[in-house]
């Protein structure tokens, strides 16, 4: 559709669906306007707060005297402050907005209930504004990624149920009989979420198990969350995206089913990895850890699947922000694996449990994988909601590669750091602030990274800001990252 | 895919098998364990803790300190915990059946910590209670009878090789604490720290008082000044360059937690100053004040003592202490080895020296 003949943004499907089709996707588009903007603008606040409070709990760790007097201020507060933040406010904000879009698009109908999820918007921005409060004046639970107090938790939990009877209530007015791949994902992460979280909160908090089960509990909800909820709603999201901007359909439906239903049944049995050696019968570890290698099938399977879907279309991503954001991602959820896998064998496992290396894999997954897919949804969505074009190519690209560098950089400082810092603490004949000295650089170099992230974040924050305002470019075509003239062959 | 049925079964049925599998069962399992005791019922491991260790664990979970240290020693085959002298034998399920939330944690920014408690010196585990405020609600102290001669004499056989210093001094601290042998890293701190610093500064003042709760600490330090810090610290646990406080006892920690790097240069842990308070010295030295020396001092008629949290935090930690045999867990040095680690708990394959919280 746009002059050169690449068939950027514009998918191949509606060529032959012709016009009415263009334009219900428009009338869906813009009933999803108000809800979905509101979630992506709660997101994004959240995720300049939760940059900010990540710079300062990295150079806190290196410099710990930095403002160590004020209670509020503690790193131990400042951290899973910035965690939560990132978690459930920008994480989850942004998540949920794209799932919604996705839902009403791909359930082809104008969105119903519009109150329900402006509601819920504004209850999970205040249970995320309680909770986060709650943690920097003292009222943290101590349990890692459900540290919210139990008045911030209930408000959440409210918050989300009327999401999950929205995207219920929807599901019911889909058109069509086909349920798409995406589907499968949003749906499942629509469902897994809230058995998830009460299943969390009640084991730990109303009805608490005894001893070292909490931490089981815990880990077990920590790994599902970053599995079920996020990594469903991202794989759900490049299983959009990818077809749709190269307007290609995806390579092979069985894979998809396949990766879909492994999925589901390994990597939700992951999570007591996190726990080898400790004080737990063996087989809830081995378990974990086998379910860990099965998780590759799901990997091969979903990778291969949009590798074959990308063939030949690679060079698309010199052009459009969406393609290059969500292909980074969904590489980086086979890096992610991988990683993943190979720290929580038994041998390695040994050294690097209890070392920085667990912060680089959660970064792994949060960001790389996650953060970028959801960037790459945004740089797709926002410009359908607000009529306008994103402004400067320029930033988008000074986007992209602040983010990737600064991702990389963190990860690979974090996982080197680990490691020796892990070596270090298997050698007794090492004093142990030894093995702090040796992971001390690469913390500072962790702080280089997170400031390449935050001009990212700030970057964006910026463009999105514009776009909000009306500032975008009216134009039909889309903002390329780079002219498209000059190469015509988008196609091999 | 067609149809919902067969997609919403499947996303609650393998979500379901993961809650089972993970939760459910392992609750089943594991979930109703009970504390231990030997054939006459004494000796009952663990016990429930006081009302200080609680509020204690809240302070520890409010002010972050799982994010840094761990409380879990592996066993031996799976790491250097032991080795390094965090504990005596492998950590249990059965450990920690009293607590909650309970802070295994996933990392070591700072050492585990859940034998800290255990490294208290023996004094501090029967004189001071007497009329101390702070540490009075700490299980750790009630032990009635302080072994320490026995144990030091053992204690010292694997060190002297590093510094006479150190076999003398053992002595005086009951080194209940003691250590596997495996590196004297403390050796090249031990001389360079006790130097003059211990004796002199603050604590005069409330050295003079004779029942200085806390402070009473001091005064065995004191007076064999310059060997009282280090020693104790036995190898794996040589992180104290300077201070006066014997390591790991209650005056310890405070000191510890308001200035970190005070003890130990290098340490990267944040100081907890909001945790304390500076005052005026009202007619005499509160005996809470704490020791502090250098720049960390407080002015000519001021004094720094600790806020409730900082004692129920304290009392928390002095109370960590999994050094009680498990019959289900095997101890290193238990029978054969027992030079290895004549730590506590070694001592408490007798009943009588355990730490456990008596009463």
């Amino acid at each position: 559709m746009n002059a050169t003949g690449i068939p950027l943004k514009e998918p191949s499907v509606s060529a032959a669906a012709g016009a009415t089709e263009q334009l219900e996707r428009a009338y869906i588009d813009a009933s999803t306007r108000v809800p979905v903007l509101m979630f992506y603008t709660s997101a994004m606040a959240w995720l300049i707060l939760g940059t900010l409070l990540a710079g300062f709990v990295s150079f806190k760790l290196h410099e710990p005297d930095l403002l160590s007097n004020i209670s509020f201020l503690t790193w131990g507060r400042v951290r899973p402050a910035h965690m939560n933040v990132m978690v459930y406010g920008w994480a989850s904000m942004a998540g949920m907005g794209t799932a919604i879009w996705l839902m009403a698009r791909l359930c082809r109908t104008v969105l119903r209930y519009p109150l329900l999820l402006v509601a819920a918007a504004g209850f999970w921005n205040l249970g995320v504004l309680l909770g986060v409060g709650g943690i920097l004046l003292g009222d943290s639970t101590g349990y890692q990624w459900l540290e919210f107090p139990g008045y911030a938790a209930i408000i959440l939990f409210v918050a989300y149920t009327l999401i999950a009877s929205w995207a219920v209530l929807m599901f019911r007015y889909r058109r069509g009989e086909q349920i798409y791949i995406t589907q499968w994902y949003l749906l499942g992460a629509f469902l897994w979420f809230p058995w998830l979280y009460a299943a969390g909160q009640l084991m730990l908090f109303v009805v608490p198990v005894q001893g070292v089960l909490q931490s089981a509990v815990g880990w077990w909800y920590a790994n599902n969350l970053l599995f079920l909820w996020f990594g469903a709603i991202a794989l759900g999201t490049a299983y959009y995206m990818i077809p749709k901007v190269i307007g290609r359909p995806v390579y092979s439906y069985h894979l998809a089913t396949i990766g879909f239903w492994t999925y589901a049944l390994f990597s939700s049995w992951t999570g007591m990895q996190r726990l080898v050696d400790g004080p737990f019968p063996a087989w809830m570890i081995t378990a974990s850890i086998a379910a860990m290698i099965l998780s590759m099938i799901p990997v091969a399977t979903v990778g291969l699947n949009h590798h074959m879907t990308m063939q030949g279309y690679f060079p698309l991503m010199r052009y459009s922000p969406t393609l290059r954001f969500t292909v980074f991602g969904a590489m980086s959820y086979t890096v992610f694996s991988v990683i993943g896998l190979l720290i929580s064998l038994r041998s390695v496992a040994g050294y690097v449990n209890f070392s920085q290396t667990s912060i680089a894999y959660s970064h792994l997954g949060l960001y790389a994988f996650f953060t970028m897919v959801i960037f790459g949804s945004m740089y797709y969505i926002v410009p359908r909601l607000v009529g306008r074009e994103w402004r400067y190519a320029s930033l988008i690209k000074l986007h992209f590669w602040a983010s990737a560098y600064g991702i990389g950089l963190m990860t690979l400082m974090l996982l080197a750091g680990g490691f020796l810092q892990g070596a270090d603490m298997e050698n007794p004949s090492l004093p142990f602030s030894e093995t702090v000295e040796t992971v001390l650089p690469y913390l500072r170099g962790r702080s280089l990274a997170g400031i390449l992230l935050t001009a990212a974040h700030f970057i964006f924050a910026y463009h999105f800001g514009l776009m909000l305002l009306g500032l975008g470019r009216t134009s039909t075509v889309p903002t390329f990252l780079n002219p498209v003239e000059a190469e015509t062959s988008g196609g091999h | 895919m067609k149809g919902l049925a067969p997609l919403f079964l499947g996303i609650f049925g393998t979500f379901a098998f993961s809650w089972v599998g993970l939760t459910v069962l392992p609750n089943w399992q594991i979930g109703h364990l009970n504390p231990q005791s030997d054939e006459e019922g004494t000796d009952t491991y663990p016990q429930p803790q006081s009302g200080m260790f609680e509020r204690g664990a809240r302070v520890y979970a409010a002010n972050g300190c799982v994010y840094c240290h761990s409380q879990q020693v592996r066993p031996e085959y799976a790491g250097a915990d032991i080795e390094r002298g965090w504990g005596n034998r492998r950590s249990a399920p059965r450990d920690y059946i009293f607590e909650r939330p309970v802070f295994l944690a996933k990392m070591r920014m700072g050492q585990d910590i859940a034998n800290i408690g255990a490294r208290a010196p023996a004094e501090q585990q029967s004189p001071p209670p007497a009329g101390a405020a702070a540490p009075a609600g700490s299980p750790a102290q009630q032990v009635g009878s302080p072994p320490p001669g026995a144990s030091p004499a053992a204690a010292g056989s694997p060190l002297p090789a590093s510094s006479p210093a150190q076999a003398a001094s053992p002595a005086t601290q009951g080194a209940a604490v003691s250590s596997p042998p495996s590196k004297p890293a403390s050796a090249s701190q031990s001389p360079s720290s006790p130097s003059p610093k211990p004796a002199a500064p603050a604590p005069p003042t409330g050295v003079a008082s004779p029942s200085p709760g806390a402070m009473a600490n001091a005064s065995p330090g004191a007076t064999t000044a310059p060997s009282s810090a280090p020693q104790i610290a036995g190898p794996p646990w040589p992180e104290q360059t300077i201070g006066e406080p014997p390591m790991y006892s209650a005056a310890w920690h405070h000191v510890h937690l308001y200035s970190p790097r005070s003890i130990n240069l290098d340490s990267n842990m944040p100081a907890y100053r909001f945790l304390y308070e500076k005052r005026r010295i009202r007619d005499q030295r509160s005996v809470d004040a704490l020791q502090l020396t250098g720049s960390d001092a407080p002015p000519e008629g001021w004094e720094v003592i600790p806020s409730f949290d900082a004692k129920c935090l304290v009392a928390y930690l002095m109370a960590l202490n999994q050094s009680h045999p498990l019959n289900d867990v095997r101890s290193t040095g238990g029978a054969p080895a027992a030079s290895a680690a004549p730590s506590p708990a070694t001592a408490a394959g007798s009943p009588p020296p355990s730490p456990a919280p008596a009463k």
